[in-house]
């Protein structure tokens, strides 16, 4: 593959900033001339961690979805509204096998089965109500560091957007998705 | 693209069982299901939204024209204004008679609803703010609304144009977006932070009872009420705009639910009270507060909130953190319960705090992607751009709940 993509995306943010930009009259057109140059510059950060950053959300949300399962298949508390969505957590695991290889899948698929995890997690979140007190308390402390793991993750994913206050402490999202060359898939 | 679940499906392109199910599920206020409930039914129209404003200045000449009855009324010079991340604005010169006989040009603007925007809104309710608000705090006089876009093909509003500072000179190596962490420099703050305590206090002081606010609805005192409204309108705007389903968020409204605070008395809330959304003269005085789109019955917390979110404000000289870019917390906080007589109360500020950062995941990481997603903003580009303010707020979100929690 040649030139890599992000040779394309360098050429263009180079061509807007240093002919199409000097050149603009208009300040609104200044102004979306200068988002595009900025997202270009973005996406030639990140555009070759994409599918790694999926595959490692895939391999956390199995992990996650599967504790969350086993806790609640162990307790005898759970209420039926509850087992339910453990029962679609079943049904997507057919799909995209915990142990599959799914490096080996294409990106759509990945992320089409992360964004069903997503929604089945999201389930098990609107739940807590309805579970007994000590439940609920152990299905928080097994989010805990999940939650952590997400915020840490996004956080360094955008951090080079300049929305962040915090930027210089965030980690550079290299260095959350790989370890010792692999990517990181220990748990959170 | 792809709508990889049913969820994904039904919101770009939902079915109107899908739409009464999300009606039913949040409690929100009638205006703003009104526009809510639109916006959803717009949806399913194929249309992207057009950048060509060349048959603008027809269609305003002849609203004009009716509005006025004047015919040889003339709307000339319309430009386009940067900024306006929510709705597109244009200035334009308008010759008419104010006064029988009385002939002028005044320089105008429009405010008017892209095809689906970052935050859905009603602009007869922001009509009757600004109206309501006018004489008692500094706001651009409104002078005519198309509330459906019937005429000028989007909802709109015509305002005066007022001439000001909303975003001092920046420091060179400052590249931030207006109203983000802004600088002001010491002799700025001084004049100005005072003066921004004291319309804050003034908003929350107004009596809307004796004012037309029509498109408002009042809640209970002493209830949650004025609550659970606003939180059933950032949620659902989470549920119908989100393109991908996210645990904090879940892990924030289902806390924000449970630890609901009663609001005595409901005030009028302005709803995003925060530098960028003021505008000071050369002589250093606040001569308008814009953006009241958001405006509200409810505590007067979620202002207080707003406005010292650390996200929006900047530092001083030594790295200081300062509400609103003008003084720090503790001096903001002060001066507002002397301002006002009304006492803070931290527990609550810490929840508004919280309602601060879910809202801004709503706006920048849902409903901003949702619209570029679909093509249907004046500012596809930078609405996929707002997404990395999405995820700060989400990861301050995240780290708040942690503390509540802990």
């Amino acid at each position: 593959m040649s030139p890599e993509i992000e040779q394309f995306l360098s050429g263009m943010k180079k061509t807007i900033e240093e002919v199409v930009m000097p050149n603009l009259t208009d300040r609104f057109a200044q102004e979306q001339a200068g988002i595009v140059a900025a997202s270009l510059g973005f996406l030639g950060l990140i555009q070759d961690k994409a599918f790694h950053y999926e595959l490692l959300e895939n391999q956390e949300y199995k992990r996650i979805l599967t504790d969350v399962c086993e806790l609640l298949n162990n307790t005898f508390s759970a209420p039926e509204s509850i087992v339910e969505t453990t029962s679609k957590v079943t049904e997507h695991f057919v799909t995209d096998k915990v142990d599959d290889p799914t490096h080996l899948r294409p990106y759509k698929f990945i992320r089409g089965s992360n964004e069903v995890m997503k929604e089945l997690l999201c389930e098990f979140i609107q739940q807590q109500p309805e579970m007994s007190a000590e439940l609920r308390a152990a299905f928080e402390a097994l989010m805990k560091p999940f939650f952590k793991s997400i915020e840490l993750r996004e956080r360094s994913w955008v951090k080079a957007l300049g929305f962040d206050p915090e930027a210089e402490q965030q980690a550079d999202i290299a260095d959350l998705l790989y370890k010792d060359g692999f990517l990181n898939t220990d748990k959170p | 693209m792809n709508n990889y679940t049913p969820n994904l499906a039904e919101r770009a392109q939902p079915s109107e069982q899908w739409i009464e199910q999300i009606r039913a599920r949040y409690p929100v206020e009638k205006a703003i299901d009104e526009v809510f409930t639109r916006k959803l039914h717009n949806r399913l129209k194929p249309v992207e939204h057009t950048m060509d404003f060349s048959k603008l200045q027809e269609r305003l000449q002849r609203f004009l024209k009716d509005e006025t009855g004047q015919a040889d009324i003339k709307a000339e010079n319309l430009k386009r204004l940067p900024g306006g991340a929510s709705k597109e604005q244009f200035t334009f010169d308008l010759t008419w008679q104010p006064k029988p006989g009385k002939q002028e040009t005044q320089h105008l603007m429009i405010r008017m609803d892209p095809t689906e925007s970052i935050v859905e809104t009603h602009r007869l309710r922001e009509c009757q703010v600004l109206r309501a608000m006018s004489g008692e705090v500094p706001v651009p006089q409104v002078l005519w609304i198309d509330p459906l876009g019937e005429k000028l093909g989007h909802p709109a509003l015509i305002a005066n144009f007022l001439e000001g500072t909303v975003q001092p000179e920046q420091p060179e190596d400052s590249e931030k977006m207006s109203g983000i962490g802004m600088y002001f420099n010491p002799e700025l703050r001084a004049s100005l932070s005072q003066q921004f305590v004291d319309i804050l206090a003034k908003i929350h002081s107004i009596d809307g009872s004796t004012k037309d606010l029509s498109t408002f609805d009042i809640p209970q005192s002493n209830s949650t009420q004025a609550n659970e409204w606003a939180i059933g309108l950032w949620e659902r705007a989470w549920n119908e705009d989100t393109l991908s389903a996210h645990p904090v968020m879940e892990r924030a409204v289902l806390w924000l639910k449970e630890n609901m605070p009663e609001v005595g008395e409901p005030v009028i809330v302005h709803g995003d009270y925060r530098t960028g959304n003021f505008m000071y003269t050369d002589d250093l005085e606040i001569n308008a507060i814009f953006d009241w789109e958001l405006a509200y019955y409810g505590d007067y917390h979620d202002d207080l909130a707003w406005a010292s979110l650390s996200l929006f404000g900047g530092s001083d000289e030594e790295g200081k953190p300062l509400s609103s870019s003008l003084m720090p917390q503790e001096d903001f906080l002060a001066r507002y319960e002397r301002a006002s007589g009304n006492k803070v109360d931290m527990e609550k500020l810490f929840y508004f705090h919280v309602f601060s950062y879910y809202k801004i995941a709503v706006i920048a990481a849902a409903t901003s992607v949702r619209v570029a997603y679909s093509r249907r903003t004046h500012l596809d580009a930078m609405m996929n751009f707002a997404s990395g303010l999405g995820s700060v707020a989400i990861s301050e979100l995240n780290r708040m709940l942690d503390e509540a929690t802990s």
